[in-house]
């Protein structure tokens, strides 16, 4: 992703099914930003919208960008509405988009990392899905549930009272297998700390990198579902170029299936850390700061998606390492 | 830099981001409209407003004059086509509210008079609506189906509606009553077409980084690639300097692609590229019968290439930079447009004659 201006506008997206609460946390945040001017983009006109601030209503419209590749899309709806909201000289502090519960985040996301004109304007802040606890369980075999919540920064576990607390640990525990990355708040109402869901930056390359301890600790994971993560973490050197060509081979011939990765790197001969996002074919990397001398130097990479296990990803990513070095 | 070519003509400020600018045929009024909903009509000498609309929140995104000049429409995010009369005296800008096509909760950014008809059409959402500004009716709706209408288009001869969008650019006839279109696809979205004003090409800017040049009876199209980012502006020469084809102008994030046909037997396209730019680029426009080129970006510079090559003159005086740019039909006059609302219009140096 270009560097966004300093002006750029945080963009905050919602996702979940219709009755999980997120028309709630929407009200939620508009109450918390009052004053500010929010702009939310909305594919039903609801019960939302206070003084202030604008509620635009649009179709989720998805256009192409690369030939027929059905991972490389871009929602056209948005790049008209922030492009024709930008140009207003009182701009907006805020920009919130609200998906419908059939949409795939995805183009969404590359949105941001691909349009040009776009990325000068606003930048992502995170992607928040909000899961009705209670009914989540009926719809684990559609598409967009899974996806919903494999696209998560931030996961708010709604409706909690009306769930067992077995079932809710069970509950998170399959999320937590599905997305390694997102943070997972149990909340009642969409009750939750507005610092917990705004101002996330969770597309900033430059954050720190946050794999769930648990899922790291869990010696086990149960990788039956068809959309999970899988962490790696190694010592030792990379080799730039072996990782490029991987890298490269990879989201080109399994692009659709990674949903999303992060990593950390050490790069040989590099004193900085390498940090990388992707979604679907998309990547983005660049140097960061340099390693402190008390900090072990480690590559820590996490990715989302749909059959990982059989794409080899431990193995092949060992093949980049520097031989002889761990 | 050489001597300048364009000054200061008259200047005047909108209230908000100035979001087009068109002239009358007959180049004596100049037409603007702002992201604040402002409509105004200028007089071109002396830059004398006339407000058609005030101020209303809404932004109205684009205004046109119709080819006998009788007629302005503009339209916007309140989704009204609103439609005026002209005053027959060109040195009055005053006019009279003639239509108000309302269109809830559609944003109509695009719309183009007929070139010698009054016959305007404007796109609302997967459709275009084709209105007869005289008998007050809708000619034709063609519905471009498959997405959202991102541009559209009329040859020059008038005989066909081009409108682009999501992975197509589709040609109706105008004699058939806007029948089944006649599809062209391109490999992503088609956010800007234009067609040459010789009616020879059509050309295509895509957001998978491709331009696509058609000859008008030609299926198959030349691609053009390498571009940074999506192609955003068209602009079509009305002179063939090469002695063949009209010259092409692409911008593309901060930079401008000029694109010329070669003359030798297999007709390649040549280019060069136009680099000054520090931000992106808004708006280009050769200036009529010239290869003079004009790019503003939002970088705050408006610059003028000489045959399309050498930047000649830098024009500034827009802060925040310029949205939009437009030369007077005779070629007289360049109006600029500034997102901080500013409106410049900018003429022709006099150099002086008989003493040298
Ligand atoms: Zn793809």
């Amino acid at each position: 992703m270009v560097a966004a201006a300093q002006h750029s506008v945080p963009v905050t997206v919602l996702t979940g099914y219709l009755g999980a609460g997120k028309t709630t946390l929407l009200n939620r945040i508009l109450t918390h930003e009052h004053g500010k001017k929010v702009a939310v983009i909305v594919n039903e006109f609801g019960e939302v919208g206070i003084d202030n601030q604008l509620v635009i209503d649009a179709d989720e419209e998805i256009f192409e960008m690369n030939n027929g590749c059905i991972c490389c899309t871009v929602r056209g709806d948005l790049i008209r509405i922030i492009g024709n909201l930008m140009k207003r000289r009182d701009k907006f502090d805020h920009l919130v988009i609200e998906t419908t519960g059939l949409a795939d985040p995805a183009p969404v996301i590359q949105t941001f990392f691909v349009d040009d004109e776009v990325q000068t304007q606003a930048s992502l802040d995170a992607v928040v899905t909000v899961v009705d606890a209670a009914h989540i369980t009926q719809h684990w075999e559609a598409d967009e549930a899974l996806e919903q919540i494999a696209f998560a920064d931030v996961i708010l576990l709604n409706k909690v009272d009306l769930v067992t607390e077995e079932a809710l640990v069970a509950l998170e525990q399959r999320i937590r297998g599905m997305n390694a990355i997102a943070t997972i708040y149990r909340t009642r109402d969409a009750e939750i700390a507005m610092d917990s869901i705004l101002g996330v930056n969770a597309f900033d390359l430059g954050n720190a990198l946050k794999i769930d301890p648990e899922f790291l600790n869990e010696t086990a994971h149960e990788h039956d579902e068809t959309v999970a993560s899988i962490a790696l973490t190694e010592p030792g050197t990379v080799d730039g170029d072996k990782l490029n060509q991987w890298l490269g081979e990879l989201l080109r011939d399994r692009g659709p299936d990674i949903f999303r990765m992060k990593g950390i790197l050490n790069i040989k001969g590099e004193d900085c850390r390498f940090v990388f996002q992707g979604v679907h074919m998309l990547f983005e990397g660049r140097q960061d700061r340099p390693w402190r001398p008390d900090e072990t130097r480690k590559n820590e990479l996490v990715f989302i998606g749909r059959n990982l296990e059989e794409m080899g990803l431990e193995k092949a990513f060992r093949a980049c390492l520097v031989g002889g070095e761990f | 830099m050489p001597k300048p070519l364009l000054n200061l003509t008259w200047q005047t400020l909108l209230a908000d981001y100035v979001t087009a600018l068109a002239w009358s045929p007959d180049g004596s009024r100049l037409a603007g409209c702002s992201a604040a909903g402002e409509v105004v009509v200028f007089d071109a000498r002396t830059g004398a407003s006339m407000a058609l609309q005030d101020k209303q929140g809404l932004s109205v995104d684009a205004i046109a004059f119709s080819a006998d000049g009788k007629f302005l429409a503009a339209a916007g995010q309140a989704g009204t086509v609103s439609i005026w009369q002209m005053a027959a005296d060109s040195a009055e800008l005053s006019a009279k509210l003639l239509t108000q096509l309302e269109n809830p909760r559609v944003w109509v950014d695009c719309l183009r008079w007929h070139p010698y008809q009054p016959e305007l059409a404007f796109n609302l959402g997967r459709y275009v609506q084709v209105w007869d500004a005289v008998e007050q009716s809708v000619i034709a709706t063609p519905a471009f189906e498959t997405s959202s209408v991102l541009d559209l288009a009329w040859h020059p001869s008038g005989d066909y509606l081009t409108l682009s969008g999501n992975l197509s650019v589709k040609t109706w006839r105008r004699d058939d009553g806007y029948n089944a279109p006649e599809i062209r696809e391109t490999g992503g979205a088609s956010g800007a077409i234009a067609i040459s004003p010789d009616g020879q090409y059509l050309a295509s800017g895509n957001n998978d980084r491709t331009l696509l040049v058609w000859e008008w009876d030609n299926p198959y199209p030349w691609q053009m690639q390498g571009f940074p980012a999506k192609v955003r502006q068209l602009a079509w020469s009305t002179v063939q300097p090469q002695g063949g084809s009209p010259l092409l102008a692409a911008a593309c994030a901060d930079g401008v692609v000029v694109w010329a046909k070669a003359k030798d037997a297999d007709e390649r396209w040549t280019s060069h590229v136009l680099d000054l730019h520090s931000a992106p680029v808004t708006a280009v426009a050769f200036q009529p019968q010239s290869t003079l080129l004009a790019t503003a970006a939002e970088d705050s510079w408006v610059c003028l290439w000489q045959q399309s090559t050498q930047a000649a003159q830098i024009l500034e005086g827009a802060a925040d930079g310029f949205s939009t740019l437009a030369w007077s039909p005779q070629g007289k006059y360049l109006a600029t447009g500034g997102c901080g609302g500013e409106v410049m219009v900018w003429g022709k140096v006099m150099t002086g004659k008989g003493f040298g």
